[in-house]
């Protein structure tokens, strides 16, 4: 079959590119979920965490979301996406001392948990807050400017309490693409982190693209099966969410050291 | 606009039914997710999107006939083909939106049965469908991509009276309609509030979009006639290329910074976004379609050669059936999301996706002229909102 084989050689394709922008295997996702260059790339440096993590104090990193962070689908907050991150990022930094907070709650609007920051956020005392947002707004159809507004200010807050931020845009599935419009949600999210110069994790696109490239098909009709390709789905993200913070550290690092080798 | 120059006003003006296709193919296109073609429509080279192009067309359009209705009939008949319109667009609104729940129901089982019921759920409509029908019928429940019918359906509704208004005091009425739009730039809590809430907002505000509607419709009623001399003024020309241009240089600038990140963003989305707001009509997107629409009605023709040739047939056939095209786009975009998310396909099948939807909708209209000419009447493409010449006729 011509389609199998032209999957076949995506895949292989797929795995040459990833084999070849990852130095020594340090960014390489494992084969299962690999998430192609060009969701790294161009994405501003994380300058602070860099810091923090080579200063060998403790490094917090909150995070903010709906369902999907708290792990619900796969059955608890340690098969959580943020959890899986955490054991991936100790193994890849293990001098450094790191601790996941996740303060996710289901079904959580962008106005909730910014209104969060200051009375559950910034007591932690976080080097880096990754905030995953859009989902409820783009299911209840809020206000695409007043999403805007609300991310914007969010952004700003965080700013000035000079925390560094990544943002996380909404899951991607078949059965809901045509039901909710995420288009502008995702649009304005873009805009914002261009705007700001803040990271952004592009869920969406990624499981998209996992789907896409058939790495893992999400649909089941059991139960039980459905609670393990969840917890599948949110250990691939927490890898690719680790690889990612993972890349902003080693670009500051290059910015910060211009003269040596990446 | 300014096309006092032509014959007689009652040639059809197939400018309108053009442009009116063009936009129709790009809200379809537009509408398709993730979709790489949607690169290369209106929005990306003005502030201004597709809806813009179409509301203003509408307006144009409303007014040319039934201002004309108005003059020669009298108030009462021409308020009685406006509802008589706006009856033909609520049903069609009603009918878009049992496709919509026929997909629904289709899809609801999968939906609930996956890892995304928990974040998704409150999408699911049929937890309360009594509550979700009876919404849509009273337009407050307006599901993905079935909002400018509903827009369209409330401007049509108040445009009898602001016609009359027109006929005695027009300034008084676009000053107030302006001051209305202005309103809602500086408060957003002037909305229409939807169902299921409870902080959505119609997609489309109608208490900003009403001003570019009747603003196309005092233009289509008394720009044509040529009673609106300022239209022709060198300055204003200028102006309108100026900021067309600016608009063309920023959005594509954002294009393609989108295409390829290196490139640098000339003019920060930051400084304007509270400019280009789609829902409030924000003041950029609003300019912009105006300063475009009239250069386009001072550089082409009513009838220039290239509108009756071969290329733009398409786009004027679909202009001219519009209603049901715009039903039937909004159909094929919902099918090509379940199409390009099923078989996905990259960029190839994003082009063949919008490629067939396109062709589908240029051989309905086709089949739909053909149809018409056989009946021997014009009754057949009066279905979209009646033009000029026919408003004449009929």
């Amino acid at each position: 079959m011509t389609a199998a084989r032209m999957r076949y050689a995506m895949v292989i394709a797929a795995a040459g590119i990833a084999l070849l922008f990852a130095p020594a295997g340090a960014f390489g996702q494992e084969q299962e979920c690999p998430v192609p260059e060009r969701f790294y790339a161009f994405e501003p440096p994380l300058t602070k965490t860099a810091k923090a993590l080579a200063g060998g104090r403790e490094v917090v990193i909150a995070v903010l979301g709906g369902a999907s962070t708290v792990g619900l689908a796969a059955g608890g907050p340690n098969l959580a996406w943020p959890a899986r991150m955490s054991s991936v990022l100790a193994g890849k930094f293990p001098s450094a001392r790191t601790k996941v907070v996740n303060l996710a709650v289901a079904r959580q609007t962008a106005k909730a948990a910014a209104e969060r920051f200051s009375r559950d956020v910034f007591p932690l005392k976080p080097t880096l807050v990754i905030w995953e947002t859009g989902t409820m707004e783009a299911v209840r159809g809020t206000d695409v400017d007043e999403f805007r507004e609300t991310v914007q200010a969010g952004i700003n807050e965080l700013h000035t309490a000079r925390t560094e931020m990544v943002l996380m845009n909404m899951q991607f599935s078949r059965e809901t693409d045509a039901m909710i419009q995420f288009g502008p949600y995702l649009i304005a999210m873009r805009e914002l982190a261009d705007a700001n110069d803040v990271p952004l994790f592009r869920r969406h696109g990624i499981m998209r693209y996992w789907a896409e490239n058939d790495f893992l098909d999400l649909r089941s009709r059991e139960a039980e099966k459905r609670r393990q390709l969840a917890a599948k789905l949110y250990d691939c993200i927490g890898h690719a969410m680790a690889d990612f913070v993972t890349r902003g550290v080693a670009a500051a690092k290059a910015a910060s050291s211009p003269g040596s080798d990446r | 606009m300014s096309i006092a120059s032509s014959p007689s006003a009652m040639e059809r003006d197939l400018r309108i039914d053009f442009f009116r296709g063009l936009a129709l193919f790009c809200i379809f296109i537009d509408h398709l997710p993730n979709n790489f073609v949607a690169e290369f429509t209106l929005q990306s080279v003005m502030f201004s999107d597709a809806a813009e192009v179409f509301i203003l067309i509408s307006g144009l359009t409303a007014g040319l006939v039934y201002g004309l209705a108005m003059e020669r009939q009298g108030f009462v008949i021409a308020g009685v083909r406006v509802y008589h319109r706006v009856w033909q667009l609520y049903v069609a609104h009603v009918f878009l939106f049992m496709m919509f729940i026929a997909m629904v129901a289709y899809t609801a089982g999968a939906l609930n049965n996956s890892l995304y019921a928990e974040e998704f759920g409150a999408a699911n409509f049929l937890d309360e469908p009594g509550v979700a029908v009876a919404k849509a019928l009273t337009l407050q429940f307006q599901p993905a991509f079935m909002h400018i019918l509903p827009l369209y359906i409330v401007l049509l509704a108040v445009l009898p009276f602001v016609m009359a208004g027109f006929r005695s005091w027009p300034r008084v009425i676009l000053f107030v309609s302006f001051v209305l739009w202005l309103a809602v730039q500086l408060d957003k809590r002037i909305a229409l509030s939807v169902y299921p809430g409870p902080d959505g907002v119609w997609p489309f505000n109608p208490f900003a979009w009403q001003a570019l509607f009747f603003l196309g419709v005092w233009l289509g009623w008394r720009g044509t006639a040529g009673q609106v001399s300022w239209l022709g003024r060198r300055w204003l020309f200028c102006l309108a290329l100026g900021l067309s241009l600016a608009g063309l240089m920023i959005r594509l600038n954002w294009t393609l910074h989108d295409f390829y990140d290196p490139i640098p963003v000339l003019v920060s989305g930051k400084l304007l976004w509270m400019f280009l707001s789609k829902t409030d009509l924000g003041l950029l997107r609003f300019a912009n379609v105006l300063a475009v629409a009239l250069i386009v009605a001072r550089l082409i023709h009513p009838q220039a050669r290239f509108l009756v040739s071969r290329v733009a047939r398409p786009f004027v056939i679909c202009g001219r059936n519009s209603l049901h095209i715009f039903c039937l786009g909004i159909l094929l975009s919902v099918l090509g999301h379940l199409v390009l998310n099923e078989f996905f396909g990259g960029i190839p099948m994003q082009f063949a996706v919008s490629a067939a939807g396109v062709a589908i909708m240029i051989s309905v209209a086709a089949l739909m002229e053909w149809f018409a000419a056989a009946q021997g009447t014009s009754r057949g493409s009066a279905l979209g909102a009646p033009t000029a010449g026919r408003g004449v006729r009929g």
